[in-house]
């Protein structure tokens, strides 16, 4: 399999002297296309902080990360967010969707900031809302869908985007039970019928048993990787 | 391709920030308010300081002075009777021949003493036709007791402050006493009070006396001659124009034809003054709605930082973040103006037709009496409402810029 990620001593920490937080700590891993990766470990353990740095929403102090062949650790801020735009699709815990826009616009979003053409996006658009079970839900705002649905609307503009990964930030972790494991099942099934690759972090034993492969990190450093 | 995309780009940040106006439409309305306010009060001030102007410029070119004046270099300093327009005929057969001007007043103007069975005055004694006067002064219509002038001999009119001095009432005698032009002997004349008026500044009802002019030129032995022409043009605004052909032609020589921007320099900064005192009054308006905007656009923005944090981490530049919070300034300027210009248009037009009640004030020698009827100008429905768009567009960037710099990491700490 292809490596898609990887980071090479990896650190990050915020303050200084005597406030001084090692949030990462020297954290090598790589990625491979296809996988279906949990980032686990307890509060702290610096599981959004190595998703952050893999997504490029934030700088290590040392170390570097490679997505898809690429060192994005010391890119510049406007190539980063277009390496983001165009690489990486997002999914947080919640408030993931603009509230102004449609669920349609919504996932319309992220292509029309990538200039794909009109017929595209309604192509996509029409195939993501089918995909993630939206069909005839395109036209509500975000405050007329339940949070399962709107989280399923943030996988379909995360998706909708063509990225090489899609790192989700805790996704199940404001839904219940069923909503969550229904929404795994989403991304899941595209896991397997597209072969896109995801990275979760989460508490969440339901991604747990799902996943493919589980990072433990404790106290910012890889306790355990685990292939199932 | 990319030009394509930006348009795009450029059509969604402006859908968004419509959208966006109406999340809170109560801070929204608020704002709007506010800036639509500041339109209207300035459109409001400046009507007024117009309209106050108007009433300036009234006061003075028709109460007595003209719009215009042709005098000898000199006279209107000195008042020296000796300073007489030598061939006035001629003067006023080319005034005739203009068609700018609409009127025109022959007088002579001489300083003498008035004097009563009670009392006596020092005085300024105006000599005046009283048929071109019509067109050119309000002496007619500043009569209060009594007739103007008829053209007999010995009719004379005073003013208010004046009779009183002298205890006199409509047909009393009164004696003139001045001095010859060329002899500089006395010379007197008994008139009888035909009327009395009242044209509101103190300096003009206290100081002047009417009579016939060819009464006034007998008296001081000036036939045919006279001090002053007073003018009145077509459009006024002519008065202001120093290249105006008649000045042009008039100007040389010992002859002066000036206009009466000219004849009250001192009314020309105070009109300056007023066109300062409206810039001020529309600095602070807008330094208050400005600051209103940048609070209000703050409190959108922090409302939102999570959100900002989600569009910066999917992709969204910094610079379509400042595009969108431009917008979002420059449509609730938008509204807000053209609410201004509504209730600019309506007020105006109110207070165009009935005026603002503002007693009765006399300033620089000028009166201001009653109501100011505000005056509405184009300029003020189209160069203020762009004033406003653009200043409430600059107030939006520092809190544009602000929104851009946010960090996606730890915006996105702030509510989870």
């Amino acid at each position: 399999m292809t490596k898609l990620i990887e980071t090479k001593d990896l650190c990050r920490s915020f303050g200084s002297d005597e406030t001084l937080v090692v949030a990462l700590d020297h954290v090598s891993v790589t990625i491979e296309e296809g996988e279906f990766t949990a980032i686990i470990g307890p509060s702290g353990s610096g599981k959004t902080t190595l998703l952050h740095l893999i997504g490029g929403l934030d700088e290590p102090s040392s170390g570097s990360v490679t997505l898809s062949g690429i060192n994005i650790a010391k890119m510049p801020g406007r190539q980063v967010s277009d390496f983001r735009r165009d690489h990486i699709g997002f999914i947080f815990q919640a408030y993931n969707l603009i509230p102004v826009l449609s669920a349609e616009e919504n996932i319309e979003y992220v292509m029309l900031l990538q200039g794909v053409s009109a017929r595209e996006r309604r192509r996509r658009v029409k195939e993501m809302l089918k995909i993630t079970g939206l069909e005839g839900l395109g036209k509500r705002r975000p405050a007329q869908l339940s949070g399962g649905q709107q989280q399923r609307v943030a996988v379909a503009r995360a998706m909708a985007s063509s990225p090489d990964t899609i790192l989700a930030d805790e996704p199940t972790a404001n839904l219940d039970s069923k909503t969550g494991i229904s929404l795994l099942e989403v991304m899941r099934d595209l896991n397997q019928t597209r072969g896109m690759t995801f990275v979760f972090s989460t508490h969440d034993e339901k991604i747990m048993e799902r996943a493919t492969r589980l990072i433990h990190l404790h106290d910012g450093a890889i306790d355990k990787d685990e292939r199932k | 391709m990319k030009n394509y995309s930006q348009e795009i780009l450029g059509l969604l940040s402006l859908k968004l920030a419509w959208r966006n106006l109406f999340r809170n439409t109560r801070r929204t309305s608020l704002t709007c308010v506010l800036i639509s306010c500041s339109l209207v009060a300035l459109i409001l001030v400046d009507g007024l300081v117009l309209g106050m102007v108007d009433v300036m410029v009234g006061s003075i070119t028709h109460t007595l002075a003209g719009e215009a004046q042709i005098n000898k270099k000199g006279f209107r300093d000195s008042l020296e009777s000796e300073l007489y327009l030598a061939d006035p005929e001629d003067i006023i057969a080319r005034l005739k021949k203009d068609q700018a001007v609409t009127g025109q007043a022959p007088r002579v103007i001489v300083g003498g003493m008035v004097t009563s069975t009670y009392n006596t005055s020092g005085g300024l004694i105006y000599g005046v036709d009283a048929v071109s006067e019509l067109g050119i002064s309000k002496i007619k219509d500043a009569i209060y007791a009594g007739e103007y002038l008829s053209g007999k001999d010995r009719e004379i009119l005073l003013g208010r402050p004046m009779a009183e001095l002298l205890e006199v009432k409509t047909g009393d005698r009164i004696v003139i006493s001045a001095a010859e032009v060329g002899t500089s002997n006395i010379t007197q004349e008994l008139f009888r009070v035909s009327g009395l008026f009242a044209f509101g500044p103190a300096e003009l009802d206290e100081n002047i006396v009417f009579i016939n002019l060819h009464q006034a030129q007998k008296i001081l032995n000036m036939p045919g001659k006279v001090h002053q022409i007073a003018l009145r043009f077509k459009d006024p605004e002519d008065a202001k124009n120093p290249d105006l052909p008649i000045f042009q032609a008039l100007n040389r020589g010992e002859v002066e034809a000036l206009g009466w921007l000219d004849l009250e320099p001192s009314f020309g900064a105070l009109i300056a003054m007023t066109n300062y005192s409206t810039a001020i009054v529309a600095t602070i308006l807008f330094l208050l709605a400005s600051l209103g905007v940048i609070n209000s656009m703050f409190m959108s923005i922090y409302e939102r930082i999570y959100e900002f944090g989600v569009v910066k981490a999917i992709g969204t530049s910094s610079m379509q973040i400042i595009q969108l919070v431009l917008f979002e300034a420059l449509l609730l300027a938008l509204i807000s103006c053209a609410l201004g210009l509504v209730f600019g248009y309506l007020s105006g037009s109110y207070f165009q037709e009935n005026g603002i009640p503002m007693g009765r004030v006399e300033l620089s020698g000028i009166l201001l009496d009653g109501n100011i009827h505000t005056r509405m100008a184009a300029y003020q429905f189209i160069t203020f409402p762009v004033y406003v768009i653009l200043l409430t567009v600059v107030a939006a960037i520092y809190p544009a810029v602000f929104a851009s710099r946010i960090v996606p990491t730890r915006a996105l700490q702030r509510v989870l």
